[in-house]
């Protein structure tokens, strides 16, 4: 049985999952009420970003459309819509990092700092393609800022986490 | 190569239509997600129960750091604040019982004929985009999609989400929400100063230590309409010594009673989102309904699909934006209730039959 349980604990879908709950109870507590500038952080975008760079466009865009779900299931805006977002989050952080020479922690940053932004960006003109008026903003401008800011501070710790979680399974010899 | 590019865009492929479907079902309203966000709901809560307890001390030390100087300032001024309203409160409560009465005695819905279930809000939303309060009463309290949600200071918003013992309550400031209100203009005070036979027209407020109704009516037996008026003092009319009224030379004109009345005119309140106030859209330019005066309250208006019963406070116009030809004006409207502080809440067991989902 306890066997059992590791096996499953070792899958890193399951790892990143365990890890996008926490990161969602932050999400829900501390940082909805840590507004600076009068911006809820994004920590969901940033760990959708983070395992694109970490592990690359694929899994960047399924565990984005994983973490982007888990976000929809907290919020009021219809369910998919956060998990596409996320998910061409994850895709491009993926994708863009791979074009990189030779990445040092500084590009790692800049690039989930900008996979954030436009993130941010994206979500508001989804919610405001599904029907929703006056999400489409300045104020979407300052949102993707200061997001971006924050997640270029936080990338490395949470690329790291996400290095760990979707470790490489070993393929059997 | 070839076989890594189409596994790929397999992937990308399968996802995009995960999320259409997903996007097309819950706008829908499918009770299938419905369902998957009950069973997330169960997984999370108690990890972001945890999460609280952990990050408490955090956030209030955030809250010290941030918040202190604003927070003393506000409670200086809310304690002026509360003595000045505890008088106007004693009063007010007189008032709506008697309005209340005199509805249900005409058969009108009134508030307190609906039931209401108290919650504490325990969260809001984690998003930028949508304004959201979560509360901690859910389906095992009566609680429906749909109904309003109401503090001390009047309406907050609707609930969107119920499990069964939270649920989501979609704030009045966010785009999504939409309700039908009436704006309650105080209509040009019509006076008539003792002795002249004139009417005036003025533009200020009328306010009730002027009873001017009283010398209009005054000629017609038997008839006084306002008498049962609190404010109106009784009046005699003037007689001759043989006991009959004394006819005035000039010919008296009779207002009635409804004239000085507030005048009433709906519209539709919308959110606009954080920092931004609602507006109320669809007001006609009717001359009767006059100038909107900045500060006239705003109500929800009732009916069969309105999300509100109707006469619940809703806010005051905050501003006037005119449009050109016959368009109505815009009203911004300050809300009544702090949406920044809220705390305990009610909800009205009251679902309108626009939001009722078919089980």
């Amino acid at each position: 049985m306890i066997e059992r349980v590791i096996t499953i604990a070792e899958n890193s879908y399951v790892r990143l999952f365990l890890i996008a709950l926490v990161f969602l109870g932050l999400q829900t507590t501390i940082l909805n009420e840590m507004r600076p500038f009068n911006v809820s952080l994004e920590v969901m975008v940033l760990l959708a970003a983070s395992v694109g760079l970490a592990r690359g466009s694929e899994v960047g865009a399924i565990a984005g459309f994983m973490v982007g779900l888990m976000y929809d299931f907290v919020l009021t805006t219809p369910l998919g819509l956060g998990a596409a977002v996320f998910a061409i989050v994850g895709y491009l952080a993926g994708l863009v990092h791979s074009f990189v020479h030779e990445p040092t922690w500084w590009s790692r940053a800049s690039l989930a700092a900008i996979a954030s932004g436009i993130g941010i960006i994206l979500m508001a003109g989804a919610i405001a393609l599904v029907g929703a008026d006056g999400i489409l903003t300045t104020k979407v401008l300052t949102i993707a800022l200061v997001v971006a800011v924050f997640n270029a501070v936080f990338s490395i710790p949470t690329e790291r986490l996400c290095r760990w979680a979707m470790v490489k399974e070993k393929v059997a010899s | 190569m070839a076989g890594q590019t189409f596994t790929r865009r397999r992937v990308i492929l399968l996802l995009a239509l995960t999320s259409f479907i997903l996007i097309t079902l819950d706008l829908r309203g499918s009770g299938v997600t419905n369902g998957l966000r009950d069973a997330f709901g169960v997984v999370f809560r108690p990890v972001e129960s945890a999460t609280r307890v952990i990050t408490n001390p955090i956030k209030n030390t955030w809250n010290g750091i941030v918040n202190y100087e604003q927070v003393v300032a506000e409670n200086r001024k809310l304690k002026d604040l509360v003595a000045r309203q505890e008088g106007a409160a004693i009063a007010n409560i007189a008032g709506i019982r008697e309005a209340q009465e005199l509805l249900a005695l005409n058969g009108l819905p009134t508030l307190a004929g609906i039931d209401s279930c108290t919650a504490q809000v325990v969260g809001s939303t984690p998003s930028n985009f949508s304004q959201t309060v979560e509360i901690n009463r859910g389906r095992s309290c009566g609680i429906r999609v749909g109904m309003p949600v109401l503090n001390a200071a009047g309406l907050i918003g609707k609930v969107t989400e119920v499990y069964n013992d939270r649920a989501v309550v979609m704030l009045i400031t966010d785009p999504a929400y939409s309700l039908a209100v009436k704006v309650v203009n105080t209509p040009p005070t019509t006076t008539r100063p003792a002795g002249s036979g004139t009417v005036e027209t003025s533009s200020t407020t009328t306010t009730s230590t002027l009873p001017p109704t009283t010398t209009t009516t005054l000629f017609i037996r038997g008839f006084q309409p306002g008498a049962t008026a609190p404010t109106l003092a009784p009046t005699v009319p003037p007689t001759n010594p043989d006991g009959r009224p004394v006819v005035p030379n000039t010919s008296p004109l009779t207002v009635p009673p409804g004239a000085d009345l507030p005048l009433r005119e709906t519209g539709a309140l919308e959110g606009r989102g954080l920092n931004r106030l609602p507006i109320v859209r669809f007001i006609e330019n009717q001359p009767r309904f006059g100038e909107i005066t900045i500060g006239s309250p705003v109500i929800s208006a009732g009916g069969a699909t309105s999300l509100a019963p109707p006469d619940i406070v809703v806010g005051t116009v905050a501003r006037v934006v005119n449009r050109s030809g016959t368009l109505g004006p815009i009203l911004e409207v300050t809300i009544s209730a702090s949406l920044d502080n809220l705390n305990f809440v009610r909800i009205l067991l009251y679902q309108p039959s626009t939001e009722r989902i078919p089980r």
